[in-house]
Formats: C-alpha cells, structure tokens, sequence
C-alpha cells in the first residue's frame, strides 16, 4: 500500500467554511446527538444485567429488525460508501459486476452459519469468536492466535475506516485542507469511540439500526435525485459514449502536481510518460513523434532537473509546454484535476489561480511513469482499465469477486459475533429476509447512482474518487436549493454512519478479543466483574486512540485495504469455523494450521502492495482464492493426519441424548 | 466428507439443529453455485470490450486457458438497454435479472425450507456461566 499523507497546504481553498451549508451542520450534529442518546440508554441497561455477556453480546437478547441491520450496516463499511462509489465513479457498469455476488451475501453469510454458531455459542456460553473457537476445540493455542488474528487485520482496517470518517467530515464542513483531515479525524474518533466505550454492544446495535435506516433512505432519495439530474440513465449512457478519451495524471509528490489530458478530437494520443533524467541542470521537454499512427504514439515528457539533478519539474510546468506545443495543442486540452488547481488570495483579496505548483516525484525512485488515455465508453462494459491503462476487472480477478464477497462474507468475526447475539431461529429467519431485501435496494442502485454522477462532478484523480459520494451530496444535490440541502445532509450522513457501523464494532471486536480471550480466559480466570467493567472501558478507548494516531498517516485507498482485511479474515476463520461446526472431523491441530496458513498466504501475498509494487496475483486470480484454497486443504489434511477427534467434544456438539419413543 | 471421529455412544442421536443446517446449509451453496456460473459467465462473454488474456505480472492468467474469444467482443453499436431503463443488456440480463430472482428464492428458503429449531432446548443460559477451559 501506499502511505501518503494529505500535503500540508499552505494556501487559501476556494468555498471554504463560509459556503458550508447550515442545513448539513445541523443535520450532522443532530445525527452525532442522537447516537450518544442511544449510547447513554445502552449504558443504563449495562448496570441491570451482568456486565459482561450484555457490554460484548447484547445478552443474546437482538430481534430480527436489529439483527438484520446492525448485521447490514457493519458488513456495509466505509468501503460501500466511499470505496465503491468511486471504484464506480472511476470504471462505470463493470461494478455491477464487482459486486454481483451480493445478490446471495445475505443468505450466504447468514444462512449458512447463523443458526449452528448461534446454538454451539449457546451451549459454551461462548462471548466472542475465539471463545467459541476454544471451546469447540478444547484449545487455548487456538484462541490466542484467533485474538492475534483478530487484532491485526482490524486495526488494518479501522485505519482505513478512521480515514473515511475523517474525509467525509473534511469535506462536508468544507475544512481548510492545512487542518481539515486532522480536525475531521479527531471528531471522528472522538463521536465513536466514545459511544462505543459508553455504551457497549447494545449502543452499538441500536446505532447500527439509526444508520441502517439512514443508509437506506439515503440511496433511496439519492437514487432518483441523481437520475432524474443526469436526464435518465439511458441519456446517460449516451454521455459516457462521447465523453472525449481522457488521461488523469497520479503522481505523488510534495503538493499538487496531478493533470487532466482531454483529446480534443479522434485520433488521439495512446497515453503520456513522464520520464527522470538522470542528468543534472536539464531542462524540461516534450518529445512528440506519431509518425502516421498518432493512436499508437505517445507524448514522452523529460522533467527538467536542478544541479543535484533534483527534478524540478512542476504540474504548471507540463501544461505550459503541451499547450505551446504546435502538435500537441491541436490533439489535446489541459486542465486540472479536483483539488489540485490551488487558489490564493493576493494581498487585494483577488482569488489567484495557482494550478499545480507541486514538483512531479516519481514514485520509488522509477525512471518513468506511464498513463494511458481512457474512452467513455469503456465505462459502459467490461473489463474497465485504470489510469495506467491495466484491465481493472480481467477474468481472473471477475470470478475471484465474485467468490469473495458472497463466501468470504462468512468470515468475518465482526459479522459472526452478530450472529451468536440473536433470541432464537425466527429472528434469523426473518433477518436473513430483511437484509436480503435491504442490500438489493443498496448495492445495484448505488451503481446506478455513480454511473449517472460521472459526468456531474469534477474530475477526481485516483487519490481523491474516494469523495465521489460526499460530492455527490455536496455539490451534486445540495446546489439544487435549500430543501435539497437537508437531503444532501442526509446523504452524507449515509456513508458517515456506514464507516461509524463498522468502526464500533470492529473496536468492541479487538476489546473483547483482549478483555475476554487472552485476560479472562487465558491470563486471570477468577477476575471480578468490577475489575472487567473498567477494563473493557478501558481497552476500548485506548485501541480507538491508537488507530486514531495511525491514521493520521492513513494509506491511500481505502478500497484496497478493506479488501486485504475481508480476505484476511476469511482466510483465517472461515476454515476452522466453517468445518468446526460441520464436520465431526475436525481436530484442534487441523483448526490451528488452516488458521495459520490461511493467515500466512493473505500476507505473504499482500505483501508487495505494501511496497508499492503489485500484488501477486497467481493465475491472475486474488489472494483470496489462494487463501482459503491453502486454509481449507491444511484444516482437512491435518485433521486426518491428527484425527480422531475426541469423543467428548464430538457428543457435546454434534450429538444430543437419544429422544424416547 | 469422511468423518475421522469415533462413533456415537447408542444412546446418542445425530442433533436435529446440525442436520437442519447442514441440509441448509447445501441448498445455499448449491444457489451460490448456480449464481456464480450464470453471472459470471454470461457478463464475460456479453459484456466484455476485450476477451484478451490479459497480462498478470506475476505469472500466466487465468483467461489464457480460454482461448481466443475475440469473436465475442463486445462493440458500442451492440449495446442495447432493455425495456428502456437504460440499464446496459448485460448488467440486465446477468445481474439485475438473476439478482430479483434470488431474491424471491431467499423468499421461498426462508417460508418453506428453513427450520425454525429450538434453539434455548440445550443453552447454559447466562454467558458468564460458561466453564472457563485453558
């Protein structure tokens, strides 16, 4: 991954907080109240019931409305709302196809192991999922590396939450970018972990349900608003076919630096390379010889060097020289990407336009980046290309998703957990009903809403698509009058509650995992409820402030991230899990390794992207078939290496006293 | 799958809350197989503006093992949007449709296939009360 933190602007934005709308401040706040209300009658109920079971699992206690959405809400990330709307934004209808396996996630991830986690945890007494993991194992190896488990890949993704949280907050308030996404972070995490801590299980369900409800009528009223705007998706379509062959720049560097090339017409150019010379003093020139295929050629840029041979080479730089270009002029316009035309006030008050002053710094010390210019409409088919001009979803990478939300959505611990909370078998039931209805009017009409705000919003580079939603909201609907501004709050509000249904209940996750599984089961068995009462609070506050400061450093795409935790969860829990429920077969020995190597291969495999290079994809397929493939094979193989299973565990959970005639 | 663990005691019996879900359990897999081969194949083969076998810069991918599907690109002229929503032929036809059908088969599993077994007949009760293994 890349770890790139926000640059630290220097100059006045244009709108800044004076064309904040009132109606979305006050939306927000009220929003934000209304969870520390929920949070506050949770906390009443903590001191009623025993401490414990109630903080971390709601007593067993959830019906079907609040299993089916704090279940929907914390499965819907800030991935949903922020992640995939610009994956949309950036590749068009092909996400239809990303995200299809949804249409059988609610039955999947409940259906399959709802009703048997529920009655195994039952009959443990079982709080959290390593517990249900060393009790149907005997095994308190199993646990701790469960717990170890848990705690990593969440505190991977709670940073990339914290950011979501922190953008949509930067970005509604409309925050000077020299403090915004610190501010924003900070009351990110404040409202959360708060309420969070204050309120336990409980707190978080009951929000979870509010934020349901939200993102449902968010998309709900968002869905026609935007379509009816953008004149019909079929007009849409016609807009995306004759949108000109565009080239968005992405280049790290020290401050704005990133260009728009649009084709002014056909033929036009394959794409750009900007090149580092490794000579100092030279100069900056553009190198542009088509010959009589102009569709194959590309525009070479030599970024001009300092006496060190320090690339001094600007984004203004680049523009000035394709627009004095006699050729080049003729074939494409230059402009600015969202963001990155900087705007100062001179000392009469006069907005000066400063365009993108930053220095283009090749990432990782590279000789030359290349991008590629993309036609509208590769944005109405498959496999949609990146700014680089690589398929974004090949064969390969399509089956791979196809099998990864629906499956690996049986993995998660956060999504598992709910399912040991709820009162009995027609909760479920009804749940799995609920959700299913709820996330086909949820995923396919956010697809639907992105494909139509294309054309509507600026243009972002592949750095900032992650705000296509809020922008959608603030400048899409709010510009439609005062009563649309309410909407476009409760829109925003939509993707904040989504990363705060996740955040929550990933930190009860990681506090249980320490509280419950390594202090009280493992380190101090006969700890007093006092003692467990101040350091679940505790716990849950210090794990929110440490994810907090690392996101302060926050990685680059939040998409990415998510994919690499949901991958690495599955991997590890789904095998032992799934067969430990299913097969009598199974041994401590077979969960522990399947857990292991499922672990190890998702890293291993990961571990490239967090170098900046690319994951490694083998037979062009995900990590995560790799994962679960290597899982599944080390449970089942050693199960049978270490096998039989022992009898008492096989008769306490796959058997029951023979029912007399 | 074989099971490697002992037999039963005789005065054990299979539990009913395992078998129903495990009988459930198969239908549901069995639903996501049918999807996953539908989808999946359909919007590959009616969706797609290159069947290339495109490059993986870790190795082979796995569209080589396909061949050559040229024929099958897709081009703008083909595009067509059903019942004029606007919604392109093959996000209509291989997601929208089979996801409304899957709908209403969650629909008939939840009326008319799933169980609703007792599930306190065999609970502990509080949590807490649970024995403290390790």
């Amino acid at each position: 991954m890349t770890w790139r933190r926000k640059p630290p602007g220097i100059l006045k934005r244009l709108n800044c907080m004076a064309e904040t709308q009132t109606a979305t401040i006050i939306t927000f706040v009220v929003y934000v109240l209304a969870t520390f209300v929920l949070a506050g009658f949770s906390h009443k109920l903590l001191s009623k019931k025993s401490f414990l079971g109630e903080y971390f699992l709601g007593s067993r206690g959830l019906g079907s409305w609040a299993l089916a959405f704090t279940f929907a809400a914390t499965s819907s990330s800030g991935g949903s709302f922020t992640g995939f709307p610009s994956l949309i934004y950036s590749y068009g209808w092909v996400l239809a196809l990303w995200i299809a396996s949804y249409m059988v996630f609610p039955i999947c991830t409940m259906g399959i192991l709802g009703k048997r986690i529920n009655q195994v945890a039952r009959k443990t007494g079982a709080i959290t999922i390593p517990d249900v993991l060393r009790d149907r194992f005997n095994s308190t190896p199993l646990a701790l590396v469960a717990t170890c488990a848990i705690i990593f890949f969440t505190t991977c993704n709670l940073v990339a939450q914290f950011k979501a949280g922190a953008l949509i907050i930067e970005e509604t308030f409309n925050l000077p970018p020299a403090w915004g996404y610190e501010v924003g972070l900070l009351l990110f995490a404040g409202t959360v972990i708060f309420y969070t801590a204050y309120g336990g299980f409980r707190a978080v369900v009951w929000t979870d349900v509010m934020q349901g409800v939200v993102m449902g009528i968010g998309i709900a009223i968002l869905l026609p608003i935007v379509i009816w705007k953008g004149g019909g998706l079929a007009e849409i379509n016609k807009l995306n076919r004759t949108r000109p062959p565009t080239l968005v720049t992405a280049i790290p560097g020290d401050d704005y630096n990133d260009l728009v090339l649009r084709a002014r017409g056909d033929p036009y150019p394959a794409g750009l390379d900007y090149h580092r010379s490794s000579q100092a003093d030279t100069p900056l020139t553009l190198s542009w010889a088509p010959g009589d295929d102009i569709e194959s050629a590309v525009i070479e840029v030599f970024l001009g060097t300092d006496s060190e041979g320090n690339v001094t080479s600007t984004g203004n730089d680049v523009k000035k020289a394709i627009e004095e270009h006699p050729q080049l002029k003729q074939l494409v316009d230059v402009e600015y990407p969202f963001e990155n035309n900087e705007i100062q006030m001179d000392a009469d008050g006069n907005r000066v336009e400063l365009g993108a002053t930053g220095r283009i710094l090749l990432a990782g010390g590279k000789e030359t980046e290349s991008f590629a210019f993309l036609r509208g409409d590769e944005a109405l088919f498959g496999p949609g290309r990146n700014h680089k001009g690589d398929p974004f979803l090949p064969l390969g990478l399509m089956l791979s998703f196809f099998f990864m939300w629906a499956i690996t959505g049986m993995g998660q611990p956060g999504t598992m957990v709910r399912l040991m909370a709820f009162k009995e078998s027609r909760t479920l039931k009804r749940a799995i009903l609920t959700v299913t209805v709820y996330y086909g009017f949820i995923y396919l009409p956010l697809v639907f809403i992105f494909v139509a705000a294309r054309n509507m919003l600026p243009q972002l580079t592949a750095e900032h698509s992650d705000k296509a939603m809020v922008l959608v909201s603030t400048r899409v609907v709010a510009e439609m009058g005062l009563g649309f501004q309410i909407l476009g709050a409760i829109f925003i509000a939509a993707p904040f509650a989504a990363v705060m249904s996740t955040v929550d209940s990933f930190l009860l996750l990681i506090s249980s995992g320490i509280v419950r599984d390594v202090y009280q089961r493992t380190i101090n068995p006969r700890v007093s409820e006092r003692t467990m009462k101040h350091l679940s609070y505790t716990v849950t506050v210090v794990i929110g402030i440490v994810v907090m400061l690392l996101a302060t450093y926050p990685p680059a795409f939040l998409q990415r991230i998510i994919v690499f935790t949901g991958g690495g969860f599955a991997s590890s829990f789904l095998c032992p899990m799934l067969l430990g429920l299913y097969w009598r077969g199974m041994t401590a020995s077979g969960a522990l390794s399947s857990m292991i190597g499922g672990f190890v291969i998702i890293v291993t495999l990961f571990a490239p992207s967090l170098f900046g290079a690319s994951r490694i994809d083998i037979l062009g397929m995900h990590p995560i078939i790799w994962g679960l493939t290597g899982s599944f094979t080390l449970g089942i193989v050693v199960s049978k290496l270490t096998g039989p299973a022992p009898d008492s565990l096989i008769q306490r959970y796959f058997y029951r006293p023979k029912s007399r005639p | 799958m074989a099971d490697n663990a002992p037999s039963a005691p005789e005065d054990l019996e299979l539990d009913p809350v395992y078998l129903h879900t495990r009988r459930e359990a198969t239908f549901i897999l069995v639903l996501w197989i049918c999807c996953f081969c539908y989808t999946t194949t359909y919007c590959y083969l009616n969706g797609y503006l290159s069947h290339e076998a495109h490059r993986n810069p870790t190795g082979p991918a796995i569209g080589a093992v396909l061949g050559d599907l040229e024929t099958m690109n897709r081009d703008l002229e083909s595009l067509s949007t059903p019942l004029g929503l606007g919604i392109p032929d093959w996000v209509f036809y291989g997601i929208v449709i089979p996801w409304a059908l899957c709908i209403l088969i969650t629909f008939w599993f939840c009326f008319f296939y799933y169980v609703e077994d007792d599930l306190e007949a065999e609970a502990t009760g509080d949590p807490e009360t649970a024995e403290l293994h390790g």
